[in-house]
């Protein structure tokens, strides 16, 4: 570390000599960039001489000026969405017309690989994934999560349920911890943002976590929701070890890195899609059918009450789609995005708002969302710059009651216990008592109130300073500061009058939670970029700090007997409440050095980053996370541009002890109004340290067929040493478990990615992309015995970690019966354009992988499935003989995510439907989730009772539904 | 200062300015040495936060293996899958492999405190006797809670022990009796040499206006007995015979049991439950003609008449009618609710007059005083149930004057988690009434929990 920092100020001092006598020999050359095709000038592409530091940017007319040493010169002209092109200019010549290809596969992006520095993706060591805002925003999504899904080989992306709002698991390139935290770290321009998920607590209603600590099982958003898909530029991720290893110990589920949109210069642009569509149930599971009375009373003794319902000739029963009519909502969804974005050589400014709602598919339930963002850059004298992101983000959604309970009040565990023949309708605004279960989910749906509110403010920035900036070095300090702050307010009323309400025997229950956080970011760095005067090597020096303070702050107040009508938690006979506080402070120090060589073939990358956390039991002791990555590009290999990159790289990440497990504390009780102090069930221990990740990714990226065919191929293996263990303890200590740091765990997969332009003309335009992921994971040693993390015992399918197996595999009574690895996920997506029209869609395959569908088991176990006569009674026999593999069933899906068809209005029509002003308008119909293929016997193999989790996601216990989303959409530009 | 300067000093400020080091803002430490009165006060209503943790989960799992009660749980079939049909499955912690661990939690909290107590410069010598003897005796009611759920199993009873030695061994049933046995005198030692007070309040369970008064030393000394006498019984049924029922009978001699009508069949120490913050109400209680639990009709099926017409008094206080409920496949029914613990601060009984009684009439039977057996056995008839004595009930035979007061048992001490043990310890289960012959079974005992045997295995 103090090595680097001498080596960068004694550049400092070099650099300020050599830019003094370098200014004197140079000459000026001006120019025009512009698009090959279509001879637009090309805004904001960047302009270097080759060899040198020098580089000017394109003003809004493609206008370039800069000062290029005497002589010959060779300019490299770059833009976002282009071919590069090297341009030689003469000694003498003065001017110089630029015409730029586009560049369909993003070969040029430049990405984001250090905390400060960049490598162009020909470059890349490693294989990071680049999403930009064209496939992102292919059909709406929700939420940023499913637009991402089917889009990255290497992640799998799956939603919790089908409840509006998120709640969906990032998971890159399979298990990384068995008991460490599982989503990637999310950086938004720079900013360590928090992806909290903070429980509703709707365990007070449900009761699925028995005993009313806090419960897993509340279905919870995970914060991410909050962003604005439409303000999203470009996402990189970084998803293993080797890549993500500058981001240290908060790092070792990978990195999301989101870029949000800026302005580019030129004339003011405006841009405003409006959106009006409609949510409905993709799938759900009904109950059986009975034929009559004689066969209703096989499962429902109550004849009477049997014979009262199946009243229609014959003795036979009548059949109420209950549920169908459940899910039977489909009101207007809308969205309107709208920005002006433009700027000055002085100032760019990017403004953006958002408003949105998504109307659920049952009532009560939807979700709505309002944004908006103002992004500035500003020059402030001839070595500054200032940026400045803000944003502030107001969700909203209504989720109601579904997952597991143990109260009767979740629709898919009364449904299992209700028998087609009872019509739970209203009747003239009365809601009937279900004779069969505690509850009548129609009433429920109808008069229960389960409301997230939700205001984030995040505002970051960042100013830069070139210290030097010479024709061999540049050096340049950036300190970027930010704040990420929500408030989530949760307010649950289960009124009195709801039929299960009063079987506590305290009728009424109001939830009132209010939780925040603050993350404060600091990152400071430098650069230092050196290029000798002999040419072919530039080496790129950053060191930095990044301190990241956390503050989550979580209040939740349960209210029981309310008087009917009233809303405030004060308004119960019956009040607790709960506090819980999380601060966390994090602090690292990096050091990085790139060496590009050998005409830019040959990338060597070897960065260090050491990092200390208020998490770790010794919290002054620096973990360090070292990195090497190499790349070469074997150029011109046939002809026409075609090269062929071979990467190798690996690195090291950590991941934090969960807050709590370096201590061993009591919980706390009241008896007679006294506070008692009585143990806790963990122990913790004092000297736990993070996980440690080392992965060792390598490749090859092929360009070939004259641009055409672009293809990758990555394998990788990912070990885990120290890993945060919980072993139980014996049960007769008192405890249950301790932390302790140990094991190992290996991971190891392949992603594949391909893309292919069918066709490349001014009126057809066509490219067809495929991805493809397999990973299997291994535990190597593991020094406690086999233990299971997750399920409902071994008799209902349990996740069991065991030495020599798969970390995901699912054991029953009769042993191993599934994983929930898949054995491959592929994705297919094709984007036509042709003349006016562009049609586009994404095909997400996940094959294999099992789901515990307990919801399934429900139904057989009350005689109640639909499909009972044919499969459910033998199902439910295998398991009364001792089976659990009935219940543990694939979830393999083959679902088309997104599909686009838009048409471009001729100038005419734009002109005479919308005025002179606007330039462009699009009309388009886009859909999401509209084809789903699975054998999975539950509402959706995208399921997760307990949120998301490094190990037991896949237990499917009575979901939300998933729905379809289709829109229509005008785009306007002007 | 030169920018250079700035960002060096930021970075000085930021890495030399924060605290990392963070202690647990949610949850106090365990206790320490030398406690203070406070810290005393928490950890003495710690232990009854503990001991009550498992109260109402036992009646209500105990109870529906003894076929008192059902669980009609749309949410989780095990109620029926498990305690009714079998098998239990140990690796669970809420059926097979419960009623283990909370007793266990309660026993280190309890060794927590025990392992400071000395060190309490804030105590006289008196109430470190006092507080010792108070703990004990809840431990020792801890260690008989797991020996009432587990009857074939031997259990571990030396636990106290860092969590990071290798766990307390098993011992046999008999030594875990004579352990339990063994620890309530050495308690009742302390509690006589603790002084007339209490260094800490015990709360409502131990002292109220209609359920007498244990709140000192002396006072608690009663509840220690009457543990004790329940102990030696119980010891005298599974194989110690005379030698332990004459113990039992020495112990309840020296409890608060009452013949005399002074006080009422309810007295006796308590787990207390409250609407207040912080507290937890009675998970017994539920609206009882729209709530899980329900009735096993066989209670119905057998309840005694009173002379004056309508049911014994027991049944009417405990039991109400309800609307046809069923469950499972072949289906269970029940129209019975419960009104046992009719309101959300109803207590739950650690033990009380009616059930030394009983005990009384268990031992003087079992040592051949048939009348002293059949004197207490009428005089819960009549006081507790309102039903008429059986005159010639000291002449019956000894196993005819066991069932009749195991049916007294049955009504007198209704879902407060006696009557599978009782059973089962006397040899009965076979006239536990099942619904459904060749789907149901009666279980002889809970497995011993994986959880306790995994960490065991090398």
């Amino acid at each position: 570390m103090g090595k680097h920092l001498g080596v960068m100020l004694l550049a400092l001092g070099l650099g300020a000599g050599t830019a003094a006598a370098a200014a004197a020999q140079q000459r000026s050359i001006s120019g025009r960039v512009a698009s090959a095709v279509s001879d637009e000038p090309v805004a904001g592409a960047t302009v270097a001489v080759v060899g040198t530091a020098i580089s000017a940017v394109t003003d809004a007319s493609g206008q370039f000026t800069l000062s290029a040493p005497e002589g010959a010169a060779t300019l490299l002209v770059r833009a976002i969405g282009y071919k590069r092109r090297t341009v030689p200019v003469p000694a003498g010549q003065n001017t110089v017309a630029v015409s730029l290809e586009q560049d369909i596969f993003n070969l040029e992006a430049v990405v984001v690989t250090g905390q400060a520095t960049a490598v162009e993706q020909r470059n890349l060591p490693q294989a990071v994934s680049v999403v930009t805002s064209q496939t992102l925003e292919r059909a709406p999504a929700s939420t940023i999560e499913s637009a991402l899904q089917g889009k990255i080989a290497g992640a799998l992306i799956q939603s919790n349920s089908g409840a509006p709002g998120g709640g969906a698991q990032i998971n890159l390139r399979g298990v990384s911890t068995i008991n460490g935290s599982v989503d990637p770290l999310i950086v938004v321009d720079g900013l360590v943002i928090s992806n909290a998920s903070i429980g509703n607590n709707i365990n007070a209603i449900t009761a699925a976590a028995a005993g009313g600590n806090a419960s897993n099982q509340d279905n919870p958003v995970n914060r991410i929701a909050d962003l604005n898909p439409a303000d999203i530029d470009r996402v990189e991720v970084l998803k293993g070890a080797s890549a993500a290893a500058i981001y240290g110990s908060q790092a070792s589920n990978g990195v999301v890195m989101i870029t949000t949109r800026r302005g580019t210069t030129g004339a003011p642009k405006f841009h405003l899609t409006q959106r009006f569509g409609q949510f409905r149930v993709a799938h759900f599971m009904r109950s059986r059918v009975f034929a009559d009375s004689a066969e209703a009373v096989t499962v429902y003794t109550d004849s009477a009450l049997v014979g009262q319902l199946c009243n229609l000739p014959g003795d036979a029963c009548p059949n109420f789609d209950n549920i169908g009519a459940l899910w039977n909502q489909h009101d207007l969804s809308s969205e309107t995005d709208a920005s002006i974005s433009g700027g000055t050589d002085q100032t760019r400014y990017f403004l953006s708002g958002l408003l949105k709602h998504d109307a659920g598919i049952a009532p009560h339930t939807g979700y709505s969302k309002q944004a908006i963002r103002a992004n500035l850059d500003q020059v402030l004298g001839t070595r500054w710059t200032l940026a400045v992101s803000t944003q502030v983000i107001h969700s909203y959604s209504e989720r109601g009651i579904s997952n597991n309970d143990n109260s009767g009040t979740s629709p898919y565990l009364v449904f299992p216990l209700t028998p087609s023949f009872v019509d739970l309708r209203p009747v003239n605004g009365v809601y009937p008592d279900n004779p069969f279960e505690r509850s009548n989910p129609i009433q429920t749906y109808a008069l229960f109130r389960n409301k997230e509110d939700v205001w984030r403010a995040l505002g970051a920035g960042t100013l830069r300073w070139e210290a030097v900036s010479g024709e061999r070095q540049s050096l340049r300090f950036t300190a970027t500061g930010g704040l990420d702050y929500f408030e989530q307010r949760n307010d649950i009323l289960s009124p009195p009058n709801l039929e299960f309400e009063p079987n506590d025997g305290q009728p009424g229950t109001i939830v009132l939670g209010k939780a925040s956080n603050l993350n404060l970011n600091l990152l400071v760095n430098a650069v230092h970029t050196y290029i000798p005067a002999s040419g072919g090597l530039q080496a790129t020096t950053a060191v930095g700090l990044q301190y990241v303070d956390r503050a989550p702050n979580t209040t939740n107040i349960v209210g029981r007997n309310v008087l009917l009508g009233q809303t405030n938690v004060d308004k119960a006979t019956n009040i607790s409440l709960t506090q819980v506080l999380q601060p966390q402070r994090d602090l690292g120090l990096f050091a990085q050095e790139e060496i590009l060589a050998m005409d830019q073939r040959l990338l060597l990358t070897l960065g260090v980053r050491a990092d200390r956390s208020s998490r770790n039991g010794d919290v002054n002791k620096y973990n360090l996370y070292p990195k090497a990555a190499a790349s070469y590009r074997f150029t011109d290999i046939g002809g026409g541009g075609d090269e062929l990159k071979v990467r190798a790289a690996v690195g090291q990440t950590g991941l934090q002890p969960a807050f709590g497990h370096k201590w061993t504390v009591n919980n706390t009780g009241v008896v007679s109004g006294i506070l008692g102090s009585f143990t806790g069930t963990f122990v913790g221990d004092s000297g736990i340290k993070p996980e440690r990740q080392t992965e060792i990714e390598g490749g090859f990226d092929a360009t070939l067929m004259d641009g055409r065919l672009n293809a990758s191929v990555t394998v990788f293996n990912k070990t885990i040493t120290d890993m945060l263990l919980i072993p139980s303890l014996a049960l007769s200590t008192g405890r249950t478990q301790r932390v302790f740091n140990g094991g190992k765990l290996r991971n190891r997969g392949v992603e594949l990615g391909a893309g292919y332009a069918v066709a490349q003309s001014p009126e057809l335009n066509w490219i067809i992309r495929a991805t493809f992921f397999a990973n299997r994971s291994k535990v190597l040693e593991l020094p406690v015995p086999a233990f299971q993390v997750g399920g409902f015992g071994t008799s209902l399918g349990a996740f069991q970690i065991e030495e020599g197996k798969s970390a995901t595999q699912i054991v029953g009574s009769e042993g191993v019966v599934g994983d929930a690895t898949p054995d491959f996920q592929m994705s297919f997506s094709t984007d036509l354009d042709y003349k006016r029209w562009t049609v586009g869609m994404l095909w997400d395959w996940k094959k294999g992988g099992d789901v515990i569908n307990l919801t399934d088991l429900l139904f057989d176990l009350f005689g109640n499935s639909e499909d009972w006569s044919t499969a459910g009674q033998q199902r439910f026999t295998d398991f009364g003989n001792g089976l659990t593999q009935p219940y543990v069933q694939d979830a393999s899906y083959l679902k088309l995510r997104e599909l686009s068809l838009s048409y471009r209005l001729p100038s005419s029509a734009v002109a005479q439907l919308f005025g002179s002003r606007v330039k462009d308008a699009r009309i388009t119909f886009s859909g999401r989730n509209l084809i789903r293929i699975t054998d999975f016997h539950g509402n959706d193999p995208e399921v997760s009772n307990f949120g998301n989790q490094a190990i037991a996601r896949n237990i499917d216990v009575a979901p939300f539904p998933p729905s379809r989303s289709f829109f229509l959409s005008v785009d306007l530009d002007f | 200062m030169t920018p250079t300067r700035l960002w060096l000093l930021v970075a000085a400020l930021v890495v030399g300015a924060c605290d990392f080091d963070i202690t647990d803002p949610n949850n106090p430490p365990p206790i320490g040495n030398d406690p203070s009165l406070a810290q005393i006060q928490a950890a003495a209503t710690g232990i009854l936060v503990a001991a009550r943790s498992d109260a109402a989960d036992w009646n209500l799992d105990a109870g529906i293996i003894g076929r008192e009660a059902y669980r009609f749980d749309g949410s989780d079939p095990r109620f029926i899958s498990e305690l009714l049909e079998g098998p239990l499955d140990n690796g669970g912690g809420a059926f097979g492999g419960d009623h283990w661990f909370e007793e266990y939690a309660a026993i280190r909290t309890i060794n927590d405190l025990l392992n400071v107590i000395g060190t309490a410069t804030v105590l006289s010598p008196a109430e470190r006797n006092a507080t010792r003897g108070f703990a004990e005796t809840m431990e020792a009611y801890a260690y008989l809670m797991v020996l009432m759920g587990h009857a074939r199993d031997s259990i571990p009873a030396d636990v106290n022990r860092p969590v990071t030695d290798p766990p307390a061994p098993f011992v046999t049933q008999d030594s875990a009796y004579r352990f339990v046995s063994a620890l309530l005198d050495t308690a009742a030692a302390h509690l006589a040499a603790g002084g007339t007070a209490f260094p800490f309040n015990l709360g409502g369970g131990f002292k109220d206006p209609e359920r007498g008064d244990f709140s000192t030393p002396p006072l608690f000394l009663k509840v220690n007995r009457a543990l004790k006498g329940r102990v030696e019984v119980y010891r005298g049924s599974l194989g110690c015979g005379a030698t332990c029922y004459t113990a039992a009978l020495t112990a309840l001699t020296a409890s608060f049991i009452d013949t005399s009508g002074t006080v009422t069949l309810n007295d006796g120490a308590y787990h207390v439950y409250s609407t207040r913050p912080g507290d937890i109400v009675n998970p017994l209680f539920q609206n009882p003609l729209t709530g899980e639990n329900l009735v096993h009709r066989s209670l119905r099926d057998s309840v005694e008449q009173k002379p004056t017409g309508g049911n014994d008094d027991r049944y009417t206080a405990k039991i109400v009618s309800r609307p046809l409920t069923s469950a499972g496949v072949p289906p269970l029914s029940s129209d019975l609710g419960w009104i046992r613990y009719p309101t959300a601060d109803a207590p739950i009984p650690i033990i009380r007059n009616e059930e030394l009684i009983l005990l009384r009439a268990e031992a003087n039977n079992a040592l051949g005083n048939p009348v002293p057996a059949a004197n207490d056995i009428n005089y819960i008839r009549a006081k507790s149930g309102g039903l008429s004595v059986i005159g010639g009930l000291a002449a019956l035979t000894q196993n005819q004057i066991l069932d009749e007061l195991l049916r007294q048992k049955k009504y007198s001490l209704l879902y407060e988690g006696h009557r599978w043990n009782d059973m089962r310890r006397l040899g009965r289960l076979g006239q536990i009434i099942i619904d459904r012959p060749g789907t149901d079974v009666v279980h002889a005992t809970l497995p011993t929990p994986l959880a306790e045997v995994l960490p065991r295995l090398p």
